[in-house]
């Protein structure tokens, strides 16, 4: 905006309220880290995360906007020169906010900084809140700006176009697999927290049935109304969660609703492939509704909940754990392993997808880029921190012996007492079964996967303030639902975008299969996803290691890779734009996390402890096949054999990430190097500049200069979006990219 | 701000995040740009954005 820009400098006041806000900031994380040996309240975290989250945005931002990306607000957005109505349409920032938090918010945020506990919450709280502010919400926002001077392309294309074929073809593979593992982790997670539980089996089920009747009301009854077949699907999931408790106090029921690991994983394999080959308004879309505002309500309920309850961290700042042996609960050292495991939350790559997506082509106004992409990472890393916070308000002994691999922990309460506390952590059994008691469970030794774990605190922190303990079975299994109602809709929504990728390349070798309404192709490449990530969560689920301990690293990595292929694209345009200076704006956090996944995967791959290193475990145990010895975790032969064969292609996945990282990054260098040397043949992909003639607020809140030249352009502030007076081209129905 | 300001406001925000407000917006904008032009019933409209979602799936992060 004209108004915002205009003013130079800062009144005295603002600059007093900036420097209380940075002491204040200051003070919180000065608490957090001389605290030694005494707990601190969860406050301090949720001001020191706010304080820097504040100064950041206010300054750091600004800056990436104003300097380094030069968004010009009298440029028109592709929303408003491409405006058709459809997928083009200029949206206000607000409404915007809303669609791209909900997109880029999902299970990682609140799965990873569970796991990330066992170092103690202060490194992984660091990395969340500092790593969002110079990396994540960098990534974000950067990724979202040049999509959106590109039309709204996706990742892979602007990686095809700015930095070449190679690092095209790099990157399309990157997302495929990533999806796949992705998909498969989550999945797995849901599995860990549905295994032998009726009351969560039973309410999960129930969506399936509740999506179909929101599904008929929308498409037959009522169409268009979101809004009111929402609150009947909420409602109606409410009134499962209740009944689940009964289910599980009736012992009939509750046997037929009380599923083996490996029943459910069949069952979401099926689901992920109706869900991928079902019209999308029978299943996909209402759930998608219905875990959105779960999703959202359930986040703001949280915090909230914190805030009223000021709980205590239990959890120590720096656990025994961070040190080169890592912890029991992932394998892998507290270096990288800390950053590789909080991926979204603090750095996430498969945010530039969303980043390139759908919202590049509805911002309104350029500058808008900080509130959306900066301002929904900031959102996603505070629901990190919170997730971080219900992880450690547990006793860190019930902590332990929900997240340690079952095959540590043994089948009892007695067995998995005795093993956590040889780890150096006192639980009783009798604490312990009074831990599933309150919360209606069997048991909660070896939940692993983090959704219990969070789902145990945040039962805590609700009935600390709705309910109190009669409450907290209910609570418990209302964060269960709620974290694997999103879950599902990812793996849906995701087996169903993967499939479309494959079909589309699949479709340059053979024409039909990219035929995406055609039938057999349709069916047949939904299974071949399905089966990809299948395998992986049935590989996870019964793995003797544990899946959740071996796969999650790997999704780790994966993730952190799909981040590198973007920030390689950003520092590639502000190269080749003639902005070299600022190229470290994307180029720092690039550096940083492509030391992290390499020394990750370099761990991975090379290393001779078999606790770390994939082929070092893989050769292990294959030495002790060949002898004919079973050595624990394992139980027979064929476990041993298991694991051979799982860690081997663990070892295979990651060696294929680290390729293509290595890949992408040559291949810019050599865009890189050309551009330096002023190389006549360098293009920059943009599109031209068209003068924008809608008028629109810069921030989240409109200044009161920006309400004026609202009134001037004859646009109450509510009124801006789809008032006429712009020009564009109506294609109607047709979609791009 | 009263009370019935801010009941409004939310209404209008959830609409707006919703997507029940994009049909109207629709039809402005197929008036504008093509007037005479036939204009979709509601049904039609939602059935047919639903339809396109078939073959334009929106990822959903991690």
């Amino acid at each position: 905006m004209e108004g915002a820009t205009a003013r130079k400098g800062m009144s005295a006041r603002s600059i007093a309220i900036w420097i209380a806000v940075g002491l204040v900031g200051a003070f919180a994380w000065g608490v957090i880290a001389l605290a030694r040996g005494e707990q601190i309240s969860a406050a301090w975290l949720i001001i020191a995360a706010l304080g820097t989250y504040a100064i950041a945005y206010r300054f750091y931002a600004r800056f990436i906007v104003t300097k380094v990306l030069r968004a010009d607000d009298t440029r028109a957005t592709p929303a408003e020169r491409l405006d058709n109505a459809t997928d083009f349409q200029p949206t206000d920032r607000r409404v915007l906010f809303g669609h791209h938090f909900a997109a880029i918010a999902g299970a990682g945020p609140l799965v990873g900084p569970v796991l990330a506990a066992q170092f103690g919450y202060l490194p992984g709280t660091i990395w969340i809140v500092v790593g969002a502010v110079l990396a994540g919400c960098v990534q974000d926002m950067v990724t979202l700006f040049f999509s959106m001077r590109r039309d709204g392309k996706s990742l892979g294309q602007m990686a095809r176009d700015e930095i070449g074929p190679v690092g095209g073809v790099a990157a399309l593979l990157a997302v495929f697999s990533i999806m796949i593992i992705l998909l498969a982790v989550l999945a797995l997670v849901v599995v860990q927290a549905l295994a032998d539980s009726p009351w969560g089996t039973f309410s999960i089920a129930m969506t399936i049935p509740i999506a179909f009747l929101m599904g008929f009301y929308l498409r037959v009854l009522r169409p268009g109304r979101v809004l009111e077949t929402t609150a009947i699907g909420v409602t109606l999931l409410i009134l499962a969660i209740v009944l689940g408790g009964y289910v599980d106090g009736n012992p009939t029921l509750a046997e037929y609703f009380t599923l083996s690991p490996n029943a459910l994983v069949l069952a979401i394999v099926i689901y992920g492939f109706s869900a991928s080959v079902l019209p999308v308004w029978m299943l996909l879309a209402p759930r998608d509704y219905l875990s959105t505002f779960m999703k959202i309500g359930t986040i703001l309920l949280l915090a909230v909940g914190i805030l009223i309850t000021l709980p205590v961290m239990q959890n120590p700042a720096i656990s025994k754990f961070a040190t080169w042996e890592g912890g029991p609960v992932f394998a892998g050292s507290f270096y990288p392993f800390v950053f590789i495991t909080i991926a979204c939350g603090a750095l996430s790559g498969f945010h530039a997808l969303i980043a390139s997506g759908t919202t590049p082509k509805m911002i309104e106004k350029e500058s808008q880029v900080r509130t959306i992409g900066y301002g929904a990472m900031m959102m996603e890393s505070f629901v990190a921190v919170m997730a971080m916070i219900a992880a450690s308000i547990i006793d860190p002994g019930l902590y332990f012996a929900m997240n340690i691999p079952g095959s540590v922990l043994g089948g009892t309460v007695q067995t998995a007492s005795e093993a956590v506390n040889g780890f150096g952590f006192q639980i009783s059994p009798q604490e312990l079964q009074s831990a599933a008691d309150s919360v209606g469970e069997e048991t909660l030794v070896a939940r692993t996967g983090g959704a219990p774990t969070l789902a145990f605190g945040i039962s805590q922190i609700f009935s600390g303030f709705l309910g109190g303990s009669a409450l907290q079975a209910f609570w418990y299994h209302f964060a269960i639902m709620f974290e694997a109602l999103f879950i599902l809709t990812t793996v849906d929504a995701g087996t169903r975008v993967a499939r479309f990728m494959l079909q589309d390349t699949l479709g340059n070798v053979w024409k039909p299969l990219g035929r995406t309404s055609w039938k057999p192709g349709a069916w047949g490449i939904s299974a071949v996803v399905v089966a990809a990530w299948g395998y992986f969560l049935w590989v996870g689920v019964n793995d003797p290691l544990g899946g959740v301990n071996q796969l999650f690293p790997v999704f780790g990595i994966s993730n952190q890779l799909l981040a590198a292929v973007a920030l390689t694209v950003a520092v590639t345009i502000l190269i080749k734009t003639g902005r070299t200076k600022y190229a470290w704006v994307p180029g720092i956090p690039l550096a940083f996390d492509v030391v992290n996944t390499l020394s990750a995967s370099w761990q991975k791959i090379f290393s001779d402890n078999p606790k770390q290193g994939f082929f070092a475990q893989s050769n292990a145990f294959q030495g002790l096949v060949d002898k004919g010895t079973v050595k624990a975790p394992a139980k027979s032969i064929e476990d041993m054999q298991q694991i051979v064969t799982n860690s081997f292609v663990d070892g295979v996945l990651v060696v294929i990430f680290a390729t293509l990282i290595i890949l992408v990054l040559g291949d810019a260098m050599r865009v890189w190097v050309r551009a330096l040397r002023g190389d006549e043949g360098i293009a920059v992909a943009e599109s031209e500049y068209v003068e924008s003639k809608i008028v629109a607020p810069s921030g989240l809140i409109a200044t009161s200069e920006e309400k004026a030249a609202m009134a001037n352009g004859g646009h109450g502030d509510r009124e801006l979006v789809g008032t006429g007076g712009r020009d564009g081209e109506d294609d109607g129905s047709e979609r791009r990219g | 701000m009263t009370v019935r300001d801010a009941v409004r406001n939310i209404s209008w925000y959830l609409k707006e995040v919703a997507g029940e407000s994009d049909y109207d917006r629709w039809v402005a904008h197929r008036r504008e740009h093509h007037p005479g032009d036939p204009v979709m019933s509601r049904r039609d409209y939602e059935c047919r954005r639903m339809d396109d979602r078939d073959s334009n799936p929106r990822a959903r992060c991690c």
